[in-house]
Formats: C-alpha cells, sequence, structure tokens
C-alpha cells in the first residue's frame, strides 16, 4: 500500500514566531498532537512541535507558554517521504528516527502526514484483505 | 469445513449463498458507480444505481423465497435472512444519496473532495464486507475483518464530523439547496453505519454457528 492511499491530507499549521500558547489553542481546538512550522524565510525549513515537546520543554519546565515561540522548541527540519513509497518505509522511518509521524512530500511541498495510528489501521486492513503487513 | 458441511453443504443452501455473494457484489458495483458519479459529476450515471437497487432488490427476494422453502436449518433462517436484509438497506441508503445528487450543485470543491472520499470507503467496506462473508466457510478469523470494517467506519465518521464543519460554514441560496446537500451528506455517511451493521451482524452468526 502506497503512503498516499493511507496518508491524511489535512494539515495544521502554525507560524515558526507564534507562541506556544497559540499553538496549545489549535491542537486542543482541533484536536490534534502536532502542527507544522512554517519556515520563516526561504532558506528557512518546515518544522513539527508536538504535544510531546509543549509538555516536556514548557509546561514540564513551569515555563510560561505565552513567552516561549515555536520555533524555540519545534524540531527541525521534519522528516519526510515520498507520497509513492509503500508503508514498510515509513515503518522504518518511524524506527529508525524514534518518531510517530512522518510528513508527505511531492517535490518540495509537504501535502500529508502519516502518523502510527494510520500505520496501524493500514497494516490491519491489508491483514483483512489477505496481504502482506507493513 | 465442518460447518460448510454441515449447514451449508445442500444444493438449496449453495443457491442461497451465491445469491448473497451476487447480492453483495451487487452493493459493490452500485457504490463504484455511485463514486464515479461522484467523481465525473455525471447525473446521467448516477441513474444506474437506482437499477442496481433494483436488482438487489430482485436477488434478496430470491434469497427470502428460497431460505423459507426450505434451505438452512430453522434457527438458522432468520439470522441469514435478517443479515440480507441490513445489506438490502445499504441499498436503500445508497440509492436515496443518489437520488438526492439529481437535485445536488455541488460547487465547493473541499466538500466534493471529502464526498468522493466517503464514496471511495463505502466501495471500500463493501468489499471487505464481501471477503468477511467468505470468511464463514473458511477457517480465517471474521474477527479481523470486522475490525478492518469498524476502522474503515472510524474513517468516515472523521470526515463527516469535519465535512459538517465545513458544511455549517456555507451560504445556501435558499432552503431547498440546503436541505438537498444535508440530506445528501446523511445519506452517504449513513451507508457505512449500515454496512457496520452488517459485518456485526456476521460476526455475531460466525459466533452463534460455533
Amino acid at each position: 500500500m502506497k503512503i498516499s492511499e493511507i496518508m491524511i491530507k489535512k494539515l495544521e499549521s502554525i507560524e515558526a514566531d507564534a507562541y506556544v500558547y497559540n499553538a496549545i489553542e489549535k491542537m486542543v481546538d482541533k484536536r490534534i498532537r502536532s502542527l507544522l512550522v512554517k519556515p520563516r524565510d526561504e532558506k528557512d525549513v518546515y518544522g513539527v512541535v508536538t504535544v510531546r515537546d509543549i509538555v516536556f520543554k514548557v509546561l514540564g519546565k513551569n515555563l510560561d507558554p505565552n513567552k516561549i515561540r515555536v520555533e524555540e522548541i519545534a524540531s527541525k527540519p521534519v522528516v519526510c517521504i515520498d507520497k509513492d513509497m509503500d508503508i514498510g518505509h515509513v515503518v522504518s522511518l518511524m524506527r529508525n528516527f524514534n518518531i510517530a509521524r512522518v510528513f508527505v512530500s511531492e517535490g518540495k511541498e509537504i501535502i500529508g502526514v502519516v502518523a502510527l495510528l494510520d500505520v496501524m489501521a493500514a497494516s490491519l486492513i491489508e491483514r483483512a484483505r489477505g496481504g502482506r503487513v507493513a | 469445513m465442518l460447518l460448510e458441511k454441515t449447514f451449508f453443504g445442500g444444493k438449496t443452501e449453495q443457491r442461497v449463498i451465491e445469491n448473497i455473494k451476487r447480492h453483495m457484489k451487487t452493493l459493490g458495483s452500485a457504490c463504484e458507480v455511485f463514486k464515479e458519479a461522484v467523481e465525473k459529476q455525471d447525473k446521467e450515471l448516477m441513474l444506474s444505481v437506482a437499477d442496481l437497487e433494483r436488482e438487489g432488490d430482485v436477488i434478496r427476494r430470491e434469497i427470502i423465497s428460497n431460505i423459507y422453502e426450505g434451505a438452512f436449518l430453522p434457527f438458522l433462517r432468520p439470522s441469514i435472512c435478517r443479515f440480507v436484509e441490513i445489506v438490502d438497506e445499504a441499498f436503500d441508503v445508497l440509492e436515496d444519496a443518489a437520488y438526492e445528487f439529481e437535485y445536488l450543485e455541488l460547487d465547493d470543491e473541499e466538500i466534493e473532495e471529502d464526498c468522493i472520499k466517503i464514496a471511495d470507503v463505502n466501495l471500500k467496506m463493501c468489499e471487505m464486507l464481501s471477503i468477511a462473508f467468505e470468511t464463514l466457510f473458511t477457517k480465517e478469523d471474521l474477527r479481523e475483518k470486522n475490525l478492518a470494517i469498524r476502522i474503515y467506519e472510524k474513517k468516515i465518521d472523521e470526515i463527516k464530523f469535519d465535512l459538517i464543519k465545513k458544511l455549517r460554514k456555507k451560504e445556501v441560496k435558499d432552503f431547498w439547496e440546503g436541505k438537498i446537500l444535508s440530506d445528501f451528506i446523511s445519506f452517504l455517511t449513513h451507508v457505512s453505519d449500515v454496512i457496520e451493521d452488517a459485518s456485526d451482524y456476521l460476526y455475531i452468526m460466525n459466533v452463534s454457528l460455533r
């Protein structure tokens, strides 16, 4: 199964200079666990900020989310995979980098994201169809 | 295999089983046509869904009469009939959506994309239901197929809630435009609920036969 078949196309993003509090608001409103951090300028690259980053790097240290900018805690660059690769490659990337989501790219553009849960669901469906499991 | 011999081995039984498979295959065809019609915005093509629904009705009647003519042990008959009726409900809901499509004007690209996605998952659920039915006669685990259908259904639910948010922001010209769009989405998203019910029923049948 190709990545493009299981990826989530709806990507939520945030500006790099936004405050962590704005990121928290967005995550709570949209019920999501990560946000794509937009590049600051043409030379910059995409990043990602996750609930984990916010809890461990800000809230867990009793820092004020209204004073910390997203770019200070975001991971850069994001781990990306081409949309035409198969699930097995995503699993390898997740395992090697110890990450729960991989962004999907088409050329230089990020067009979607695949999370662990999506991989698990896709693998179960593949198994039920009698196909190979990632 | 023992199950197959004990409960499904006779000629009439085999005829019913083949017809149930044909019934589900017809539902799959209807879902496929539906998806293609939404993709191409082809109202003419959408009329074929009603034709397939009628074909499904004919098969359903044949199945039910075969069953009450003496196919299967009496304790199995109501369960099989109920399963066939649930599959038929999926036909009806799909036909209702197809009917609304005739008067629908999908001018929003995002909404259209979501509808195509839902139609695609409906089709995949149908295919999985057929696979699940085949599992009744093998030693494979039906639970896995049932779970796959639940995963698909969850996917549709996610798209549905997102779609409802978009619909609430959409401006409509008049009452009827809003009602048709709302009904179309309701029917379209309800198909998966019915297929999930059919899958659950299949699972119960499987358990009761053990």
